[in-house]
């Protein structure tokens, strides 16, 4: 038997210690060098006998790495920064520094965002996001984190976890079905109404598995629309399955796990992973605790109190309902921060003799960084979808494994690995060039997924920061605002109707004109959340864990109503008229992360555009093929357009206007902060033309700026 | 009924292409349907008004004048005798003999989610596999008319194109008559100024492309050509209401569905195959009959003056104007004076395109509870949508997985209203 599991008792931060020292000096190299190698000889036992392409140079190389690991890529200081590191050794050490960033923080919540499909107008799916966001800083063994969300219980926002039960409204089905495919790569939804017809899951399989989730509920109180979920001693899931006999004969179903895992735990990666666990019990023996059901009622008491206070129901209502509220909690006392049985079923799910479990999230990982998964789709482990490299994926698998399911050791390896480095196919006629990236031989094509875009654009056109001097941008508006008549005199009423209706999707969906009549761009716009604060404040239960989520993303339903109560205004027989303000605003465009936006966006919006999903589809990953909308937001939108523009404060700036004028290395800088290179001759010859044909060079740097924003070169990675 | 049969057929399909599947070209399936109507297909554009929230029937396409289940609306005459409407609809009353009614929809999914997708595509929704709406299916079958997207959605989201890939996206329209930023320069850059960025873009692009071979890159010249094509076209006006008469735009109740209905109208006659208007707030669970009352003003001048318009101009023949909603509401009005979701019997709106024309197919009983005459599933909307088209339902198309789906999940054409 494998020991108990310790992470019910270890602290992950010692973990991370332990793991600090017992690595040498360049972590993951070794594990690289086997890496390549078992996929050399696989390939070679696969036939395959081309010239593989050469390693990508070194400013390729860091172009990718900042690409994925922090999600932009890199500014001029940080290409110079890199340029005076040992050119041996300055990979690792790149990698090592990325992977403290805050950014690759905020970069890998947003892989885990996805695969979860946590949404942050779900209920509780904005301390989902945010708690992944603290796990992926803090290096939490990715095991502990799939436990977690399988087993947790408690109530929205305070037991962020729960966000994944929540996520499918606590249905046994749906949770049966995503837990399989998300965490397995095993696509047993299917057999939800059949046997599945390409595999060897039976229905009862699933329904089984669906037990597991049978006693789960997803509670509200009544009064206090606190959302939870808890556990009953009824379970939903019968057997034979609905409409296929009698009700009176239907059963609920005894859980039991899709397969068994294998009696002995022998094996030298899972006796390296128990070594390193015992070395972790010795070290520490803190205990990790969810909210007990006196904290959930405490915070129902506050609640109740503020309600009877100021709030608008009559307080003997207001108590009743509360006590009626409470009673329940109590009644459902399975208010335990896990659910037994899917604390079962975490257990069986995260075992490391599990291989499903593991080499479905190495094989996601590496999907995510070389382009493909050995298991293509990443998510759809079966009999008629077997690995292209199955000695690859399970010696990642079991690394994996043996270095406690650490996140950052396994994409260190596998940047480290010939695979991740190798440069495109050149020069190869088509059928090799396939041949080669299907043997990960050569590097395929790679678009950069829409956040990375987003972010990229906007580090290149220095718009995290203001970049025109105060009062250069001075727009004079003609701000439209609708008073009513009969309170016009009064100066009471004074309807602004750039904040109406139409506004209503926070600042995202498209409104034609601006009150300056204008046309509008808040597709592109990136409201940034602060991860901490939604912890926070979620943890801290009260009141506002439910409107801290409502705020941020109001449901169709509720835009839909706003819209409408907004139409009837209009219609109601208030006469309104119409006013004209002048205004001059400074227009000083500062973009922000759209990593830590509120996700998924808006359905038009940029992110989505370029294949941010909607994260509600199980098996639905990120579509990144080009689209005439895409096109269009390039070509005309506002983010590029302000990239582009020269303001005063870039250092760009200086090398244009004044005496110590420098358009050839103005020129240069353009093409190291856009495409991380510098240009050749041709090039350098052609942009200067460029630079030179506009009105003045600022317009024509302008002009250049946004070709190279443009451009295939500046989408698809190196 | 048997899945066994079902099995069986579609091995059939798969194994031996189904040597007599067609017949002169012609899929036998549609061969078969036109048999008896003797109805070619004359529809070649799609206007959808999507009413969602669950539109009620009783207060719209089917009053129950006197029954308990009527709720505050009178049943009107129309310009079809025989054929009432809820006072909601005065205007609309008055083209009925361009139009008919279905009133015998018998749904099986109540929640919105389920139900929209389910309506909007006529499949359930299932995992791993998004299927495409009926926009995107007549993007997929019928050919590109002129510079103009194939398919366009005003004021809110289309369903997805599904396995039918990128292409068969609509194209939003946020406003309706808004001009789309996007599809112009952006601000103080000249057309001189635009299009040398466009040129040497394309020089860029195409240097790129001789060292890097892959299909993204040909894709996305493609996206770049389409979309300057589309920038560059003098039909884009037909996104635009400022040329519209004053006059006009109050005959269609200058609200934004007005406007929308407007633009969808400009839309088919430029040439985009499926123009789907969205609207909400059809929700009513409270307070329906007011809530109701609101929809019809806005509703009826739009839809009237539409069907008026496409009628006069000869456009209505080809030109398939649904409206549709995701379920009805319950015949029974709560303690809250609204209805619930309700989708065991509910009504569509059909006119044009060469259906008939004051018709109503099927009924609900005497208390709008259940379908009495002619029930019609979901899936026979949609398989007689496309036979309008001239689209063959049963058509397969191959997913990504190399899995074969149907055009439409199953369904019947309702060949009544082609008689």
């Amino acid at each position: 038997m494998v020991r108990p599991f310790i992470r019910r008792t270890a602290s992950f931060l010692s973990l991370m210690a332990v793991l600090v020292t017992v690595i040498p000096t360049s972590p993951g190299e070794e594990t690289a060098k086997q890496l390549s190698s078992v996929l050399k000889s696989e390939n070679a036992e696969n036939g395959f006998s081309q010239q593989p392409a050469p390693i990508a140079d070194d400013h390729a190389f860091l172009r990718r790495v900042y690409v994925d690991l922090i999600g932009r890529i890199p500014t001029l200081d940080e290409i110079r920064a890199f340029e005076k590191l040992d050119a041996t050794t300055r990979r690792a050490e790149i990698v090592e520094k990325l992977l403290e960033s805050e950014r690759f923080a905020d970069t890998w919540t947003v892989f885990y965002a996805d695969m979860l499909r946590l949404r942050s107008n779900a209920d509780g799916g904005s301390a989902a996001i945010a708690w992944v966001h603290k796990a992926v800083r803090e290096n939490t063994p990715y095991d502990q984190l799939a436990y977690r969300f399988i087993s947790a219980n408690g109530k929205a926002g305070a037991t962020p976890e729960v966000g994944f039960i929540l996520g499918d409204n606590a249905d046994p089905m749906a949770l049966a079905g995503a837990t399989a495919q998300v965490f397995m790569g095993i696509r047993v939804a299917c057999a939800q109404c059949h046997d599945h017809p390409f595999d060897k899951w039976t229905q009862k399989d699933f329904y089984s598995l669906a037990a597991y989730f049978g006693k789960t509920r997803r509670m509200e109180t009544r009064f206090t629309n606190t959302i939870y979920t808890t556990d009953t001693s009824q379970s939903t899931v019968l057997w034979p399955p609905e409409g296929m006999s009698d009700d009176a004969e239907r059963k609920p179903l005894k859980p039991q796990f899709l397969f068994t895992l294998a009696k002995s735990s022998d094996a030298e990666y899972i006796q390296r992973l128990d070594r390193l666990r015992d070395s972790l019990v010795s070290s520490t023996d803190s205990q990790p605790k969810g909210p007990s059901v006196d904290d959930i009622l405490s915070a129902l008491d506050d609640k109740v109190d503020k309600a009877a206070r100021g709030g608008r129901e009559n307080s003997f209502d207001v108590a009743s309902e509360a006590k009626r509220d409470a009673r329940r909690l109590k009644i459902n006392a399975g208010m335990a921060s896990e659910s037994e049985l899917r604390s079962e079923l975490a257990d069986l799910v995260t075992d490391p003799r599990n291989t499903y479990f593991s080499r479905a999230f190495v094989n996601r990982v590496w999907g995510h960084l070389i382009g493909r998964g050995i298991v293509e789709p990443v998510d759809d482990f079966s009999e008629s979808n077997p690995p292209t490299h199955p000695k690859t994926l399970n010696f990642l698998a079991e690394e994996f494994v043996a270095s406690g399911y650490d996140l950052k050791s396994l994409i260190r390896t596998i940047i480290a690995s010939e695979p991740y480095q190798r440069a495109h196919a050149r020069g190869v006629d088509e059928a090799t060039q396939a041949e080669l990236e299907e043997a990960f031989a050569a590097t395929a094509a790679r678009r950069m997924p829409s956040e990375v875009i987003y972010d990229s654009i906007v580090t290149a056109g220095h718009l995290f920061e203001v970049k025109h001097a105060a009062g250069q941008n001075l727009r004079v508006m003609w701000q439209q605002s609708r008073v009513a008549k009969e309170m016009e005199e009064a100066e009471a009423v004074v309807e602004d109707r750039s904040l109406a209706a139409g506004n209503s999707e926070p600042k995202m969906e498209m409104k034609a004109k601006t009150p300056d009549g204008r046309p509008s761009y808040n597709l592109e716009s990136a409201i940034e959340l602060d991860f901490d604060s939604v912890l926070k404040k979620s943890q801290s239960a009260g009141q506002e864990s439910v409107s801290i989520e409502k705020m941020q993303v109001m449901s169709r339903e509720e835009l839909e109503a706003m819209r409408m109560q907004q139409e009837d205004q209009e219609r109601r027989n208030v006469e309104f008229i119409d006013r004209f303000v002048k205004t001059t605003v400074d227009d000083n465009p500062k973009f922000s992360s759209s990593f830590r936006m509120a996700s998924p966006a808006a359905p038009e919006h940029f992110l989505r555009v370029f294949g941010q999903t909607d994260r509600t589809q199980l098996g639905e990953h990120r579509d990144n093929s080009p689209s005439m909308r895409q096109a269009l937001m390039m070509l005309n939108g506002r983010l590029t357009h302000e990239a582009s523009r020269v303001g005063s404060l870039e250092p760009v700036h200086q090398l244009l206007i004044g005496e110590n004028a420098d358009p050839q290395a103005a020129v240069q800088l353009a093409y190291q902060e856009i495409l991380t290179r510098l240009p050749t001759a041709e090039e350098q010859a052609e942009a200067l033309t460029i630079v030179n044909e506009g009105n003045s060079q600022l317009e024509g740097m302008a002009d250049l700026r946004w070709l190279l924003l443009n451009c295939d070169e500046f989408r698809f990675l190196p | 009924m048997s899945g066994l049969e079902h099995q069986m057929s579609r091995r059939a399909m798969i194994g031996g292409m189904a040597a007599g599947a067609t017949f002169l070209g012609f899929p036998l399936r549609q061969l078969l349907a036109m048999e008896g109507t003797s109805h070619a297909p004359k529809a070649e554009h799609v206007i959808l008004f999507w009413n969602g929230g669950g539109m009620s029937h009783i207060d719209t396409w089917d009053p129950k004048p006197g029954r308990p289940t009527q709720g505050e609306f009178e049943a009107i005459e129309t310009s079809v005798p025989g054929i009432q409407l809820s006072e909601i609809f005065p205007n609309l009353a008055k083209q009925m003999h361009h139009c008919s009614l279905i009133r015998s929809i018998a749904g099986t999914q109540g929640a919105h989610g389920r139900a929209t997708y389910n309506l909007q595509t006529s499949y359930n929704q299932s995992g791993n596999l998004i299927h495409p709406g009926f926009g995107s299916i007549v993007t997929h079958e019928k050919e590109k008319m002129g510079d103009l997207p194939a398919y366009v959605s005003i004021s809110g989201r289309a369903p997805r194109a599904g396995y039918l890939g990128q292409s068969c996206e609509a194209y939003f329209v946020g406003g309706p008559g808004d001009k789309d930023p996007y599809l112009s320069f952006p601000e103080g850059i000249t057309q001189e100024r635009g299009n040398a960025r466009l040129d040497r873009l394309a020089r860029f692009n195409k240097r790129f492309a001789t060292g890097n071979r892959n299909e993204a890159l040909k894709a996305t010249q493609t996206s770049i050509n389409d979309a300057v094509r589309l920038m560059r076209s003098p039909a884009l006006q037909a996104f635009e209401l400022d040329k519209v008469p004053t006059a006009t735009l109050n005959r269609y109740g200058d609200t934004a569905f007005g406007r929308g209905a407007l633009v969808a109208k400009q839309l088919v006659e430029t040439g985009v195959r499926f123009v789907q208007v969205n609207r909400g707030g059809f929700d009513t669970h409270s307070q329906n009959f007011p809530a109701m009352r609101n929809h019809g003003e806005v509703m009826d001048p739009a839809l009237a003056s539409l069907i008026e318009d496409l009628a006069e101009s000869g456009k209505l023949e080809k030109t398939l104007v649904i409206m549709l909603s995701e379920f009805g509401r319950t015949p029974r009005i709560n303690m809250n004076a609204g209805r619930d979701h309700y989708p065991a019997v509910f009504s569509c709106f059909v006119a044009g395109g060469g259906t008939a024309a004051g018709q109503v197919i099927g009924s609900s009983d005497e208390n709008g509870e259940q379908p009495d005459q002619r029930p019609v599933q979901v899936a026979d909307l949609h398989a007689t949508f496309c036979h309008a088209l001239g689209i063959d339902p049963e058509k397969e198309v191959i997913t990504r997985l190399a899995r074969p789906m149907k055009l439409v999940d199953g369904g019947e054409v309702v060949s009544e209203l082609f008689a």
